[in-house]
């Protein structure tokens, strides 16, 4: 390739980097925001969000494990390429504290729980819940209206204790966060089982109209008061500074998680005034078990029935965000081996409508069986399943491009083995501060300045060579990583700043190599312009060598790492490959050229004087060196 | 050419350092220092920083005043409560509750954490409840060290595979062996001087694995080409090719080596004197230990390694008889060497340091290249060299 074709093609590399810097998705404000790379926690401060483990099963705080492996997920969730500096620890022996850098990000999305279930739609009806109100209020309809429907004799108490329980949770949810000191142990049993007495007085009083609501409310009672004499003994042993409130609500909840695991979801589904609003509200993964058929709701209006779970998310081996073909967004899901078996089974079994499982009111157009994509306790959507689907599956929806990665996200990384309730959104400062930036930077002046001097003195003239291309790489460094922390959410924290100094450093090493060949060849009494070329292709082989053994070492750390080492390897590897781009499409083609001119033939200018003998003539070198011999 | 200084021989390449033919000494001092570092690892372990420990937190109100005021009270109330505890981070955290400062500490028992607290409170006059506390995680997880660790190995498992097909395995065991040592030694600086080990400073002790290779790979490169082909003639020993070897490149080491440390040193400069400590600190430190000790090892360690393990080969075995036979044999004629050779230090191969010396052996591979790539080729017996495995190398 001629010099001149070379040099095309690094402008071409430039004027591209530049324009994405400045127009690509995500640019936005003046020239100066344009051109400011996404800065680290330590630098300039960040989010903070703070998750408190709600363990539904009992009231005990989850296990160190638990919490671990929470955290884990929730890391790689916040930061999947592992080069956005988020930083996620644990605290105490219930909360998860994520912070990521830059203020106001929304981290709402991060805590919840996303337990993926696959479930067949058995029957389908109106759960947008005319006759009840929709918005929670302490004294709800349910009792009093629920009572008249049912005529099984199971079926009042699980339908009035259920809603009951769902009146109490909601408001006392909403004035919870406060941070209050705890009550003691006892006390707090003691409060669930008063709460759970004023419900029941609440609900009495609700159904006073007719006397068999009254009745019931009765014997509704008498059965939560069984719940709560089993939960009480998980109230004591959490130590924790939960108010009061929110402790009540968190234990009727679990009240209601533990029942609405035993009793089957068939009964929220039969009673027509248990709503979605109020299905929407129960608490993450409380239809979580997959033995147990469930009841959920799709987009706020439609109630299913669903069968037991036969695919569940830890099925899922990948999944993505995508474009299809009508151009919306969707999920595209792909199964594990095992996960692709069942998955094709359970699409079978709907395809064929095996049994006749599914009503009538839940088959789609074709008179297929829908499969519910239920995440969490809504459903995401149910299509009618076409066929038996023996490859990748996608879960089509309302989403746009952000939820659906957020979804993708989600399943990709698996579901928490604890789950979170978020508190409040925090802004906190910087924990070393622009001080440390502008220290920073300093030393990447000095450093630079060392490298040039150092350079200029010892190659002279050619030291310019090494001064420009450092110019440039720290260029294309700079665009990249603006870039980058845009589309993957690169984040430089005063540690990545170092490394890039260091980085220039080591790029200006591949110019030793090729200028110390080049002397070389000089030496063996070459024409500097014949010299180049051969010093090239010498030197070439040695510089990929190397940056390929420093290449390997980032992509090896990158794959196999977490957490800070990740995004150390990642710029490791992003410095190497720019240093490469530097010394192949530059350095070569402009020392071609260099060596083309007067100056560069005159040793004195160009620092290869001194390697010529005193009569500095090609003959007199070869003949010197007979002498020697 | 003797008349010279330093400076100059070493700027042409003819500095003339015996390097292989000392490389029992080189051997016994990396083996002691090893030693050294190994029981240091044994007996003082390391001074692990904060982020690999956990710690506590505490949250004061923002009314107290400002953040470094808060941080300077908070810090005295530690000292006079836990000896060696001390604030890591302070940070201003804002919501709607209100705004209030965050202390990261060092990690303390549950008792040093609320006598902290109590003086905390009373040096800055609020309730003792109005300052929340609280255990922290460590943000550098262990898992971080293992998978780090894991990736380390794996690393070192592919560059193998990566310098067999690249140069041969002889030289592949010394570079690797060099990359160890050169890791252990660094670690053994920090355990003996008793620096603090931080996450800014095993990112950087990962950096010197690309940098510790990148110098000995420079140097091979230029031994590869000395040595291809060296038993098609009798004038050096493979010994004494690797000298020179190292000798021609000793200046561009040495180069690539300062032009690395300069930043670094800037860093460091920078880090430790205008900061005191941290990050700068911590990244400048370990890669300018790490950085000096892999040039080290690169000349002193991988080449004498490579020359003892090329040594048991046979055909080098033979080859370096058959060049001290012709030596020899010259030498008992009426050709008198120049300079006393040197008493042989080595058994199997006494190095004539003078023949290495003053650049009078004909520099292998240096010279004609053009017509030496065939022509050596063909010169050289049936599967020769050894040292090129592969075949179209040399583009």
């Amino acid at each position: 390739m001629r010099p001149g074709r070379q040099l095309a093609v690094l402008g071409f590399i430039f004027v591209v980097l530049y324009l994405l810097v400045f127009f690509s998705g995500g640019a936005s404000g003046g020239f100066k925001d344009r051109l400011e790379p996404r800065l680290g926690l330590d630098l300039v401060g960040g989010t903070r969000l703070t998750l408190e483990a709600t363990n539904s099963l009992d009231g005990k705080p989850p296990t160190a494990e638990n919490l671990e492996e929470a955290r884990q997920i929730i890391e790689s969730r916040v930061n999947a390429y592992g080069v956005a500096e988020a930083e996620v620890v644990t605290e105490g022996n219930r909360n998860i504290v994520i912070s990521l850098p830059g203020e106001n990000r929304d981290l709402t999305d991060v805590g919840s729980a996303a337990e993926l279930r696959f479930r067949k739609v058995l029957k389908a009806a109106d759960g947008s819940g005319a006759a009840a109100a929709p918005a929670p209020t302490p004294t709800p309809a349910p009792s009093g209206t629920a009572s008249p429907a049912p005529s099984g004799s199971a079926k009042p108490s699980g339908s009035a204790s259920p809603s009951g329980a769902k009146a109490t949770a909601s408001p006392s949810a909403g004035g919870q966060g406060g941070g209050a000191p705890a009550p003691s142990a006892s006390a707090s049993g003691f409060a669930v089982a008063e709460r759970r007495r004023a419900v029941a007085e609440r609900q009495r009083r609700a159904g006073a109209a007719g006397r068999r609501g009254a009745a019931q409310g009765r014997r509704a009672e008498g059965r939560r008061r069984r719940v709560a004499g089993r939960q009480r003994p998980a109230g004591p042993g959490r130590p924790d500074r939960r108010p009061v409130a929110g402790r009540e609500a968190q234990a009727v909840r679990h009240a209601h998680a533990a029942r609405g695991r035993r009793a089957a979801g068939e009964m929220q589904f039969t009673v027509p005034t248990i709503t979605c609003a109020q299905l929407d509200k129960r608490p993450p993964a409380s239809i979580k078990d997959e033995k147990q058929k469930a009841v959920a709701c799709e987009d706020g209006v439609q109630k299913y029935l669903l069968d037991v779970a036969k695919v569940l998310g830890t099925d899922v081996g990948d999944a993505n965000a995508v474009l299809d073909q009508t151009s919306s967004w969707v999920v595209s899901l792909d199964f594990k081996g095992d996960g692709q078996e069942k998955w094709t089974n359970l699409t079978r079994e709907a395809f064929n409508n095996e049994g006749q499982a599914c009503d009538q009111t839940a088959l789609g157009q074709d008179g297929k069986c829908r499969v519910a994509v239920v995440l969490d306790n809504k459903v995401v959507s149910s299509p009618e399943i076409q066929g038996v689907l023996t490859g990748d599956s996608q879960i089509t929806g309302s989403f746009d491009n952000k939820t659906a990665s957020a979804l993708a996200s989600q399943l990709r990384y698996g579901a928490l083995p604890v789950t979170f309730e978020a508190q409040e959104q925090q802004n906190v400062t910087a924990t070393l501060g622009a001080s440390h930036l502008r220290a920073g930077l300093l030393a990447a002046g000095i450093g630079m300045l060392l490298v040039i001097i150092y350079s200029f003195f010892y190659y002279r003239l050619l030291g310019s060579v090494i001064f420009l291309s450092l110019v440039l790489s720290a260029l294309l460094v700079f665009g990249a990583l603006i870039v980058l922390g845009r589309q993957i959410g690169f984040t430089l924290t005063l540690a990545g700043i170092a490394g890039m100094i260091v980085s220039l450093g080591v790029a200006a090493d591949s110019f030793v190599i090729y200028f110390e060949r080049l002397k070389d060849e000089i030496r063996e009494g070459r024409s500097p312009r014949s010299a180049v070329p051969r010093a090239w292709i010498r030197a070439r082989r040695t510089i990929i060598s190397a940056n390929a053994i420093t290449i390997l070492s980032a992509v090896v750390l990158y794959i196999v790492s977490v957490g800070a080492v990740k995004g150390f390897a990642f710029a490791l590897g992003l410095a190497t490959v720019l240093d490469l781009v530097v010394v192949f499409l530059f350095r070569h083609p402009i020392m071609t050229m260099f060596a083309r001119t007067r100056a560069f033939l005159s040793p004195r200018v160009s620092g290869l004087g001194r390697i010529l003998p005193p009569a500095r003539s090609e003959q007199a070198t070869r003949t010197s060196r007979v002498k020697e011999a | 050419m003797a008349k010279t200084g330093l400076a100059s021989r070493l700027y042409a390449g003819e500095a003339g350092l015996d390097v292989i033919g000392r490389r029992k000494l080189w051997f016994g001092v990396a083996g002691a220092l090893i030693l050294i570092a190994v029981l240091s690892f044994a007996l003082r372990g390391f001074t692990l920083g904060i982020e690999f420990a956990g710690g506590n937190s505490f949250q004061v109100p923002a009314s107290v005043g400002t953040l470094d005021d808060a941080e300077r009270t908070v810090d005295a109330a530690l000292a006079s409560t836990a000896a060696g505890a001390e604030v890591v981070t302070a940070q201003k955290v804002g919501g709607t509750g209100g705004d209030f400062y965050e202390m990261r500490t060092s990690q303390l028992t549950a008792e040093q954490a609320n006598a902290a607290k109590t003086e905390m409170a009373r040096a800055f006059g609020i309730q003792p409840d109005q300052i929340s506390g609280n255990q922290v995680s460590e943000a550098w997880g262990s898992q971080v060290t293992s998978r780090a660790l894991l990736g380390l190995v794996i690393f070192i498992a592919l560059v193998t595979v990566y310098l067999v097909l690249r140069f041969e395995w002889r030289m592949a065991v010394a570079a690797v062996s060099s990359l160890f040592m050169n890791l252990i030694l660094t670690a053994g600086i920090y355990s003996l001087v008793g620096f603090e080990v931080t996450p800014s400073t095993i990112i950087g002790f990962l950096t010197i694995l690309g940098f510790a290779l990148y110098d000995v790979v420079v140097v091979f490169d230029k031994v590869q080409e000395n040595t291809r082909g060296i038993t098609a003639n009798n004038n050096q020993t493979y010994g004494e090719a690797a000298n020179l070897a190292i000798n021609q490149s000793l200046m561009r080491s040495l180069n690539t080596s300062v032009v690395a440390l300069l930043p670094v040193g800037g860093l460091l400069f920078i880090g430790a004197g205008l900061l005191g400590a941290g990050t700068l600190k911590d990244l400048g430190l370990v890669l300018f230990v790490g950085m000096a000790v892999a040039f080290l090892t690169s000349i002193l360690l991988a080449t004498p390694l490579l020359v003892l393990l090329k040594n048991y080969d046979l055909r080098i075995q033979a080859h370096n008889k058959r060049v001290l036979a012709r030596r020899g044999a010259l030498a008992g004629g009426e050709t008198t060497p120049k300079g006393t050779p040197r008493p042989a230090a080595d058994g199997d191969e006494p190095v004539d340091a003078d023949a290495a010396l003053a650049g009078a052996t004909p520099k292998v591979g240096a010279r004609p290249a053009g017509k030496r790539s065939t022509g050596a080729r063909g010169g050289r017996p049936a599967g020769g060299g050894g040292n090129r495995p592969g075949g179209a190398k040399r583009r």
